[in-house]
């Protein structure tokens, strides 16, 4: 399902400062597999991600999604893949704060083609019920609790039905009791969709939540 | 859920920003059509009273030709006379075509005999006439019989009256001119007969008595043949008749023309620092708000959205805050213009006509647009820089 082949990711910060975050990584991953990617801050697991999503490009080496090449994509083809093929659970808060749950659920199917109104609310309501929120269709993100507000982002990550879910740090901002449920949701998410899940965490005691788990350091894969 | 709700639950939830820019918008929108209406309201009054006159030139009695100007814009009545011979006199100039006398008159301020104070009256030789005989003879099938008169767009009959009251005689106000904005809005028409009725009368019928010096005229209206250069024509008049004053229409009001002109530079001038501010402020204001929706510009891209849909969306807000603001803006503009006009006109010292309701609604439209490319523009600038960047770029600062 996902390939990397050789991928390097260098940030510029001046014309004399450069930051490797990613050196040289070349990895595979199969479809319904669940991947725990952990490391310190500042391992490059985060860029790893963002690599995997097309969301930033790489300075060497290929990014391939189902075979496909995805910086040989045009932006509108790219953006078509990511809004079909891939969920998103951010490290931050990252639901519109002036929409309410449902209308948060239903935003990537603003971005589809042909996405029927109707049968994307009914969706984004099954979703949010399936999370336990249906008392909260109509809330806002501020009147949700962090673990709640994780809950609709993780219901809009499932909303297009992708191939792949990738999860950054989706626990960071949580209490313990929270962390463990959040992370029950997505086990249980990968047994019963068989979505491929790629999570990454600073905690190395989540990596028993996935099917296989990876380590990174220095912008490397360490141990795999 | 459409773009268009995106974008306006966004704008709810910036409210102060929104104001802002909607603040802009109004300003940038009510100064043109504010700047516009004043400029083209005071230029558009004097043509249409140049055209109303209907002659090449004015022929007055020397030294009156300032006070005709004063009357024609201002409605002020003017009283002059010279000898009627000097119709015959100017209609032997070469070069001249037509020549029609008037006599101006006006009516008595503070008495039961008039019914309008003061009003500037207009008497003309139906024989020779050639200014209001076309606009008569298209809608009163011919000319003006004894005791009927023509008014100005501001005339109109007194309801306790029930007839126009003239130093005690009744007239029957038969049509209304197109407004002018000009003094000639305020003045009434009538032939030499009528005058001549009037005056006769007025001893048995007014508290004071219509006085006309016998054979004297006010003003002599003058048409050039067709390839003749009236100037030249006014030349030769005044070299004939050395105690008249040959005013061409072409260079009449003058003094207006050039405080139109000042007015015009100054409105421009004020139009460029407004617009240069406002869409300054909009390209701040958009930076800002692009700047800290950073991250939620980065979620749409990662969620799927095109980069064309991320600049539509956002270029969507400002063009709502420019419609918005921008009908604000010229409701109030307009509005303000139309109520505060004799203030307009009293300041300015210019005459002012408000234009009708599709002029008015076709420069809205305009200024609409306007303002609409201004903000659109003004915005663009820092929404496009982001929609550039990396979306896990964006997510990241």
């Amino acid at each position: 399902m996902i390939t990397l082949h050789e991928v390097s990711k260098t940030y510029t910060v001046s014309k004399e400062l450069t930051v490797p975050a990613v050196r040289n990584v070349t990895l595979d991953v199969a479809r319904g597999e669940f991947v725990v990617i952990t490391g310190r801050s500042g391992s490059g697991k985060t860029t790893l991600l963002s690599l995997v999503a097309g969301l930033t490009r790489p300075t060497s080496g290929r990014v391939l999604l189902d075979n496909v090449d995805v910086w040989r994509l045009p932006d509108a083809e790219q953006s078509l893949l990511r809004n079909r093929k891939v969920g998103f659970v951010f490290q931050f808060p990252s639901l519109l704060p002036t929409l309410n749950s449902l209308d948060n659920v239903m935003l990537p199917t603003l971005f589809a083609d042909n996405a029927d109104p109707a049968q994307a609310k009914q969706r984004a309501t099954h979703l949010l019920e399936q999370m336990g929120l249906s008392d909260k269709l109509h809330a806002y993100p501020r009147q949700l609790s962090g673990g709640q507000q994780q809950r609709v982002v993780i219901a809009r990550a499932l909303m297009n039905e992708p191939q792949l879910l990738l999860a950054d740090e989706p626990t960071s901002d949580l209490d313990e009791t929270t962390e463990h449920e959040i992370m029950g949701l997505f086990r249980e998410i990968h047994q019963q969709t068989g979505v491929t899940v790629l999570l990454v965490t600073h905690s190395a005691e989540l990596g028993s939540y996935g099917t296989r788990s990876i380590q990174m350091a220095g912008g490397e894969i360490v141990a795999s | 859920m459409k773009l268009i709700r995106l974008a306006i639950s966004n704008l709810a939830g910036s409210s102060f920003r929104s104001w802002l820019v909607f603040f802009c918008s109004a300003l940038m929108a009510g100064f043109v059509v504010s700047g516009t209406l004043v400029i083209r309201g005071a230029d558009s009054s004097l043509r249409l009273a140049l055209e109303r006159l209907g002659a090449d030139i004015i022929v007055v009695p020397k030294g009156n030709s300032q006070r005709l100007e004063t009357a024609l814009l201002m409605g002020i009545p003017a009283h002059m006379w010279m000898p009627d011979t000097v119709v015959d006199d100017i209609r032997a100039v070469s070069g001249v075509e037509a020549a029609s006398p008037q006599i101006y008159l006006s009516t008595l301020r503070g008495a039961v005999c008039c019914s309008v104070p003061e009003m500037f009256l207009i008497a003309y030789d139906p024989d020779t006439d050639f200014t209001l005989k076309p606009w008569l003879e298209k809608n009163l099938e011919g000319g003006l019989a004894l005791a009927e008169a023509v008014g100005g767009s501001l005339v109109f009959v007194p309801v306790q009256d029930g007839a126009l009251l003239v130093y005690g005689t009744s007239l029957e106000l038969k049509g209304t001119l197109e407004a002018t904005g000009t003094g000639l809005d305020q003045s009434m028409f009538f032939t030499f007969d009528t005058a001549f009725k009037i005056a006769e009368e007025s001893s048995d019928l007014a508290v004071k008595v219509l006085d006309i010096p016998p054979r004297t005229v006010s003003s002599v209206l003058v048409r050039v043949g067709m390839d003749q250069d009236p100037h030249q024509v006014a030349l030769a008049i005044a070299e004939k008749l050395p105690n008249v004053t040959p005013m061409e229409t072409s260079s009449l009001f003058q003094g207006q023309r050039e405080q139109i002109l000042s007015l015009l530079n100054s409105v421009v001038a004020l139009l460029g620092i407004t617009w240069l501010l406002g869409m300054g402020l909009t390209t701040v204001i958009f930076a800002l708000a692009v700047n800290q929706r950073r991250r939620q510009i980065g979620v749409m891209r990662a969620l799927g959205a095109r980069r064309t849909v991320v600049l539509q969306s956002l270029l969507m807000e400002a063009g709502l805050l420019a419609i918005a603001g921008g009908i604000q803006g010229i409701a109030i503009a307009a509005l303000a213009i139309y109520l505060f006009r004799p203030l307009i006109v009293r300041l300015m010292g210019v005459p002012f006509l408000f234009p009708g309701f599709l002029p008015l609604a076709g420069l809205g439209l305009g200024a609409l647009a306007l303002v609409l490319v201004g903000v659109l523009l003004a915005a663009a600038i820092p929404i496009v820089r982001v929609s550039l960047q990396d979306p896990a770029i964006s997510m990241r600062e």
